[in-house]
């Protein structure tokens, strides 16, 4: 026996193959140290792996730091531009 | 100048007279810069109060398009619309925490709780994004055109932040 839900998600992309991305670019401008603090502080990254997000975005130009839906990852690249970093979002694969 | 230290919850610096008087400065230069672009908007009052409405197309001044990113990379359309539904929130918590810093600036001794600390933070980092543009510095070592009094600036802002990061690690 199956349940109907009178409401749904509307923000749910649950048929999709590619959810999006956001992606930090790298610049020349902020500091390595400051970088790998605001993932830590705000995508709450263990030390670890905030260092290493950091560097491929130094040694590679750019970094996924997030994957999921589109509003959320619209609400991170925001957060990003507030702490300064250079974030867009994307459909991932895109 | 006594860059920032961490003495158990509280983050204080002391600066000079002249130290302060040049990050105040600095502060308002980017609340200009800022109210600018705000000033632009095509906003109506109700957009406003809303934070919506800003202008959908991105800055032409590159240190103002470097504060204010396109979103979206490789699809205009998405990168309009959310910048007219964003960009002047953006632009808003950019000018309060500037203005939390000229505020902060006003006492001898700066002393910053954890908000102060994301403010000041924030606002280094703004002001650095502003003088990195306007030195045309784009890409990682480059001192760009060379300007040595704005770079000797950016780089002191830079051992300021940094030191402020230490204090939070």
């Amino acid at each position: 026996m199956s349940q109907v839900l009178e409401e749904v998600d509307l923000s749910v992309d649950a048929l999709s193959d590619h959810p999006w991305v956001t992606i930090v670019w790298n610049d020349p401008v902020n500091l390595m140290t400051y970088v790998s603090y605001v993932f830590r502080s705000y995508f709450g990254h263990t030390r670890e792996e905030a260092e290493r997000l950091m560097l491929l975005v130094h040694n590679e130009g750019r970094a996924v730091v997030a994957t999921g839906g589109r509003e959320e990852m619209e609400r991170h690249v925001e957060a990003m531009h507030d702490f300064g970093l250079w974030a867009t979002l994307a459909k991932d694969g895109a | 100048m006594i860059a920032f230290t961490r003495d158990d919850e509280v983050v204080t610096a002391r600066f000079t007279t002249d130290e302060r008087a040049l990050l105040s400065s600095l502060a308002h230069q980017l609340i200009e810069l800022l109210g600018e672009r705000a000033a632009e908007s095509p906003a109506d009052l109700l957009y406003a109060q809303l934070g919506i409405g800003g202008q959908s197309t991105a800055p032409l001044d590159p240190a103002l398009a470097r504060l204010l990113p396109d979103a979206y990379r490789d699809d205009a359309e998405a990168a309009s619309e959310h910048r007219r539904f964003t960009e002047l929130a953006l632009v808003d918590r950019k000018v309060a925490n500037a203005r939390a810093v000229i505020r902060l600036l006003e006492a001898y001794e700066v002393r910053l709780d954890d908000a102060d600390v994301q403010a000041w933070l924030r606002h280094l980092t703004d002001l650095r994004l502003v003088i990195a543009a306007r030195l045309q510095i784009e890409e990682d070592d480059d001192v760009g055109l060379g300007d040595d009094a704005l770079l000797d600036l950016y780089d002191w802002l830079g051992y300021l932040q940094g030191t402020l990061v230490e204090c939070i690690e």
